[in-house]
């Protein structure tokens, strides 16, 4: 199967400065031992003719797409963007006809989550490579939040913590790492 | 006295690019010029310095739809200068991603121009998405090939979009035995579909050659038999793969090509003094919007043996096959003539390849500074690098992607067409005008609606 049931891609172009912030989360993700039904795609700039429009809403239920989004807010900060309030043409399948979204084609059809980082710099069209600081450390925050969307936790969270507590108190077994499904 | 017609953006390809026409009063174009309007980046000032492992990894991200073209072209490239023969075994597996990459390609560039045409024997265009038999039966034979494409491409390069596997001397991983079968099940898989998709597509493009006329915006505007019809020149370095330096004979010759500035090319300023509102799409540009082709291209012009020259399927197939159809549909057919190509490429290097062979050069040399090229047969055309190495950085890179060769040719291409249908031959090209960002601008109103996440 091309694609699992969890399916997260990171957009964006690391020659464009902070526009890299997409792949650089997924590469960070896969450091991580992610469930089997999860894919972490570094999907550069074709995430629409080499991911979106193949996806199986049978198989795949989840999108998590991971991008730079200029929402006007501070550099670093990480907001998540429902897929109709996307601006048109921003996911413009290059490959598309009519102009038709995507992401709004398969919105009905799986849960699309977009977590978008606002960029310090974006150099287009001057080819620049790296990071911002701001938006480096955005990274960490951004793989926190993919990981409670897909259910992951590695039991070193501060929430976490405060769970393990909480369930301690109740006499309740300790939440270690663990899949818990959040579909089901 | 001719008026100008400015199509901008064209659609339903990638990247940014537009017409400009001048056409007669019978709205014939008279002379077209297609151009790219994405800015120039400049990656070959941005590869000197950097080691010959990176820069393939830059070149691969100029682009969101021929990642693996040009990940393969820019390590052939290094390869060449540095004098590194790699092992059979590591060749396969290029050959297989390569394959797989144009399989998925074609699969997709028929999604794309299906709504430019007809059922057969009738007047209703296609609409890849309807539910309606044959059309719903064919899209999903069309996303099953780009599955099995994508999912060979994967298995073999590593990854399914930003190729990981190869490397400069190599590959990094072999691939199982395990991987090997699935690979063949799905390539087999693949063949019967390629041969039916193949013949459905052929039947189309057949029907379309007969038709005289085309629905355009609401109106029916007629259809040239020598649509898309040129008389520039060939280019193609080798049937499926490609060629570089260190081949026995190359298929391409770095002495043949030089490059003129778009403004030696270009037509000059100028003014819109035709629009139809009515053109798909949001109309055509409205009267009295300033072109200016010359200053507004933003690729220079490559010539081989001084003059432009058209890549792609047809070139592969006249250079190598003796392919003769001319125009836009036999530019067609020659793309889906390389359906089964594609696999039976693949099952013959499954043959040959040893799951247990090398797949890494044992000397990898770090380059003196001369010159390597490779010129990689991508689906669009003759994705061309060239590269000099020294002590294992780059002094000297370049890329000559294969829509850059196709811009000028397929501008000649557009004399003699009713202007409503110069975009059908602009999709002949199965054009890729590289996107520049990716970047999303959420505009002032929607900005309440982005919900808070982390501070």
């Amino acid at each position: 199967m091309l694609y699992p049931e969890i399916v997260i891609a990171g957009c964006g172009n690391f020659l464009f400065a902070d526009d890299g912030f997409g792949p650089a989360v997924v590469e960070e993700l896969r450091q991580l031992d992610l469930p089997d039904n999860v894919k972490a795609v570094d999907a550069g700039l074709g995430a629409p003719h080499f991911i979106f429009t193949l996806l199986d809403p049978a198989v795949t239920r989840k999108l998590i797409v991971v991008d730079t989004v200029d929402f006007g807010g501070e550099p670093g900060e990480i907001r998540s963007i429902p897929p109709e309030d996307l601006p048109p043409g921003c996911y413009r399948d290059a490959h598309s006809w009519d102009l038709t979204e995507p992401l709004l084609r398969l919105k009905d059809a799986m849960e699309i989550i977009v977590i978008g980082c606002q960029p310090r710099r974006v150099s287009a069209p001057e080819l620049e490579i790296g990071l911002s600081d701001e938006v480096s450390a955005a990274i960490p925050r951004a793989v926190k939040e993919i990981l409670a969307h897909i259910g992951v936790d590695y039991g070193t969270t501060l929430e976490n913590l405060r769970k393990e507590e909480h369930q301690r108190e109740a006499g309740g077994k300790t939440c270690g790492r663990g899949w818990c499904g959040e579909e089901g | 006295m001719s008026k100008i017609v400015e199509i901008s953006p064209t659609t339903r390809h990638e990247g940014h690019s537009k017409l400009v026409l001048k056409v007669d009063d019978a709205g014939i174009v008279e002379r077209g010029d297609w151009l790219s309007i994405t800015p120039v980046r400049g990656v070959e000032k941005l590869a000197i310095g950097k080691t010959m492992d990176q820069v393939p990894k830059i070149a691969s991200r100029v682009c969101g739809i021929c990642p693996i073209a040009h990940t393969l072209a820019g390590i052939e490239s290094m390869e060449g200068s540095i004098r590194c023969e790699i092992p059979k075994d590591a060749k396969l597996l290029r050959y297989i991603l390569q394959a797989a990459n144009r399989l998925h390609s074609i699969a997709l560039h028929n999604i794309l121009i299906l709504p430019d045409f007809y059922l057969p024997g009738t007047d209703t265009k296609i609409n890849p998405f309807s539910p309606q038999e044959p059309v719903r039966s064919v899209a999903k034979r069309i996303q099953r090939l780009r599955e099995i494409g994508q999912t060979i491409g994967e298995i073999a390069g590593g990854e399914a979009v930003h190729p990981s596997n190869p490397r400069v001397g190599g590959m990094y991983k072999a691939c199982t035995k395990q991987a090997v079968t699935k690979m063949y099940d799905l390539a087999k898989e693949g063949l019967v579909l390629a041969h039916e998709q193949m013949d459905f597509m052929v039947a189309v493009l057949n029907n379309m050659k007969k038709r005289d006329w085309v629905e355009v915006g609401g109106k029916q505007i007629p259809l040239p038999k020598t649509l898309g019809y040129h008389n520039q020149g060939y280019m193609a370095a080798h049937p499926m793969y490609g060629s570089s330096n260190l081949d026995e004979c190359p298929g391409w010759d770095p002495n043949r090509w030089t490059d003129v500035r778009p403004w030696d090319w270009y037509m000059g300023e100028g003014e819109v003094s035709l629009a139809d509102p009515s053109y798909p799409i949001g109309g055509t540009s409205p009267v009295g919007t300033k072109v200016n082709p010359q200053m507004e291209a933003c690729t220079g012009v490559p010539l081989y043996d001084g003059a432009p020259v058209e890549v792609g399927p047809r070139a592969r197939l006249v250079r190598f096959k003796n392919f003769d159809e001319k125009g836009t549909w036999g530019q067609h057919i020659a793309r889906q003539l390389e359906y089964t190509d594609c696999l039976y490429t693949i099952i013959n290097a499954l043959d040959e390849y040893n799951p247990n062979g090398k797949v890494l050069a044992d000397h990898i040399p770090q380059g003196d500074g001369s010159l390597g090229w490779a010129a990689n047969e991508a689906p669009r055309g003759t994705d061309v690098h060239l590269a000099k190495v020294k002590d294992g950085r780059v002094l000297y890179y370049e890329m000559l992607v294969p829509t850059t060769w196709n811009f000028p040719t397929c501008s000649r291409a557009l004399t003699g067409a009713p202007w409503q249908v110069a975009e059908m031959v602009v999709r002949g090209y199965d054009p890729c005008v590289s996107c520049a960002t990716h970047m999303i601008v959420i505009d002032e109103e929607k900005r309440v609606i982005a919900q808070k996440l982390i501070q």
